[in-house]
């Protein structure tokens, strides 16, 4: 059954896809592209061929559409991982000090507000003065990977620190009637029960680092889905290759979700 | 647990002479001997505990006043109404109540924050849900019992679950337990850390009747396994429970400021069956004593309209 839903799911959104298509189209232009200023599923089927014929070319000024992919991944999962990093023990510490909690709160909320794209051009500035180097390394996609460092941590952190905060005095009570150790007290009930909420803030994490890294990329240039999609869609004139970029972001996002989806189910015990 | 404290020479002094005869009845006779010799020794002794709390509408006084010495191998029952701070008395030995003023000795110590000596089952059972049946007493034990090696701590904790009769569900997850089979894992986890002293806050009070029955013979069962060596403080709101299991009963007046309001003692012999022991006229004549110590606000009421 949830098979049959996907592939219903998958029609109806072609159909919807193909009517505006056709709604949109310009009866006058002869030559197909000029007629579908939108372009049908079909002809987005017709370039993929084209965009998937050496997928993981590396060429110094061409590079296919996997390599682009793969440079996208590595920059969210550095950005990522870098803040989980940081998120996870600060989380930590925050829920389990009040003090900690109200001195560092008010920076996290006036940071967390701020629009991610607006870190890059910091970034930038000060990844340009202290030189470049090349690939994923040079200082346009180090700006990059700091976007998505910057964007990562508040999701991770909030979800950490509230996991912490909303331990159950039950819990604790067994902790200090049984007189656990500071560590016997981390590894059996602080972090049990915070891990569910940790896998939350990480999900959320992720799915927001993966949104944020295609603007980052347009901005960036060289390389990345962000890149394609500027590069070779919108300033090449081709459409198609925009909506095929747009499909390949959303079913990665999707990978990535329920690759979270499932650590959630094997962290919480509710479950078993 | 299980291991022999027969030769505890300060053992079980709480009891009356009929006490002891049946006591001698009950296990060998070395223990005995040394049961009519020993002295009375204070286990647990509580010396004008008052308990207030900060609250937004300002200053709530839970206890007032509390003066309560209990003995060694002791049953002590604490029955009120809800609310009168029966819990929070408790918690001041447990040491997760500091007092306000006064102070709580316990076995010789002044009590300043929760101790291995003093083990303690939950109201709502508090068994960590990620971990097995096994895993939370290991845990305890672990915690407590410092100088074993992990061998023996896992003898050890086997050995207090097949004696709540659980070995078999020892993987088990806490959320696959019956209420009943949960609290007889929290009473393993309290047993099995050896204290002298055994804290309970409402231990049966979610269970049905029949399990609750069960579990007030096996828990009189363990303690006499320990030779009654064992100091056992309930919290409860259960009459019947109270005489079943207790050598005396605390009555407390209703909260605000509670007091202790009288203390009654339990006459009947032990071993005690559930069956018989209600027909015994001194068992009616206790519970009659306790119903209406803990009715009487309720009945002048009734007069006055």
């Amino acid at each position: 059954m949830p098979v049959l839903y996907f592939v219903g799911s998958i029609l109806l959104l072609l159909g919807i896809w193909t009517l505006i298509a056709w709604g949109n189209r310009n009866p006058e232009a002869t030559d197909l592209v000029e007629r579908y200023p939108l372009p049908t599923p079909l002809m987005t089927l017709d370039v993929l061929s084209e965009i998937f014929a050496n997928p993981f070319q590396n060429d110094p000024d061409v590079k296919g559409i996997g390599t682009k992919l793969i440079g996208s991944l590595m920059r969210v999962g550095i950005g990522f991982g870098l803040g989980s990093l940081i998120a996870i023990p600060l989380g930590l510490l925050l829920g389990s000090s009040k003090f900690m909690m109200s001195l560092i709160n008010p920076i996290v909320q006036i940071l967390r507000p701020v629009s991610p794209l607006a870190w890059y051009p910091l970034g930038l500035a000060v990844f340009s003065a202290a030189g470049g180097g090349d690939g994923l390394m040079n200082p346009s996609s180090k700006a990059a990977i700091f976007m998505i460092f910057i964007c990562s941590l508040w999701p991770t952190l909030i979800n950490t620190a509230f996991g912490v905060a909303s331990i159950p005095q039950d819990h604790k009570n067994v902790g200090k009637a049984f007189g656990f150790s500071v560590w016997k007290y981390i590894i059996r009930i602080l972090l049990p029960y915070s891990l569910p909420h940790i896998v939350t803030g990480l999900k959320l994490s992720i799915g927001v680092a993966w949104m944020v890294i295609v603007a980052g990329e347009m901005l960036s240039g060289g390389d990345g889905l962000g890149f394609f999609v500027w590069e070779e869609g919108f300033n090449a004139g081709k459409t198609t290759h925009i909506i095929v970029a747009i499909l390949i972001i959303g079913i990665v996002g999707f990978i990535l979700d329920k690759f979270f989806s499932s650590l959630q189910k094997a962290f919480s015990y509710d479950a078993k | 647990m299980m291991q022999n404290n027969y030769a505890t020479p300060q053992a079980g002094s709480s009891m009356d002479n009929s006490d002891k005869q049946v006591l001698a009845k009950m296990v060998d006779s070395a223990s005995a001997f040394h049961k009519v010799v020993a002295q009375p020794q204070t286990s647990v002794s509580i010396k004008d505990v008052t308990v207030s709390f900060k609250t937004p509408t300002g200053i709530y006084t839970a206890v007032k006043s509390i003066d309560l010495d209990i003995r060694k191998g002791e049953i002590v029952a604490l029955i009120g109404h809800s609310g009168c701070g029966k819990s929070t008395l408790m918690n001041t030995i447990s040491g997760m109540v500091k007092p306000s003023s006064g102070e709580v000795i316990a076995n010789g110590k002044r009590v300043t924050g929760p101790g291995p000596d003093r083990g303690i089952v939950f109201q709502n059972y508090s068994l960590l849900p990620w971990l097995s049946v096994y895993r939370n007493i290991y845990e305890a034990v672990d915690s407590v019992m410092k100088d074993m090696c992990s061998a023996e701590k896992k003898d050890h904790v086997e050995q207090n679950l097949k004696m709540v009769h659980l070995y078999e569900h020892k993987d088990k997850l806490p959320g696959q337990l019956s209420g009943g089979m949960k609290q007889r894992v929290a009473i393993a986890r309290a047993f099995a850390i050896n204290p002298s002293i055994l804290l309970l806050d409402e231990p049966f009070g979610a269970l049905d009747a029949l399990t609750k029955s069960n579990m007030h013979v096996e828990l009189l069962k363990l303690w006499n396994l320990d030779n009654r060596n064992k100091t056992i403080i309930m919290v409860t709101h259960d009459i019947e429970e109270a005489i079943f299991l207790a050598d005396r009963v605390v009555v407390m007046n209703n909260g605000p400021a509670a007091t202790i309001k009288e203390i009654v003692d339990v006459p009947l012999e032990r071993p005690r069956n559930k069956k018989e022991i209600v027909h015994d006229p001194l068992y009616m004549e206790t519970h009659d004593k306790l119903l209406s110590l803990l009715l009487d606000k309720f009945s002048i009421e009734d007069e006055v309209e």
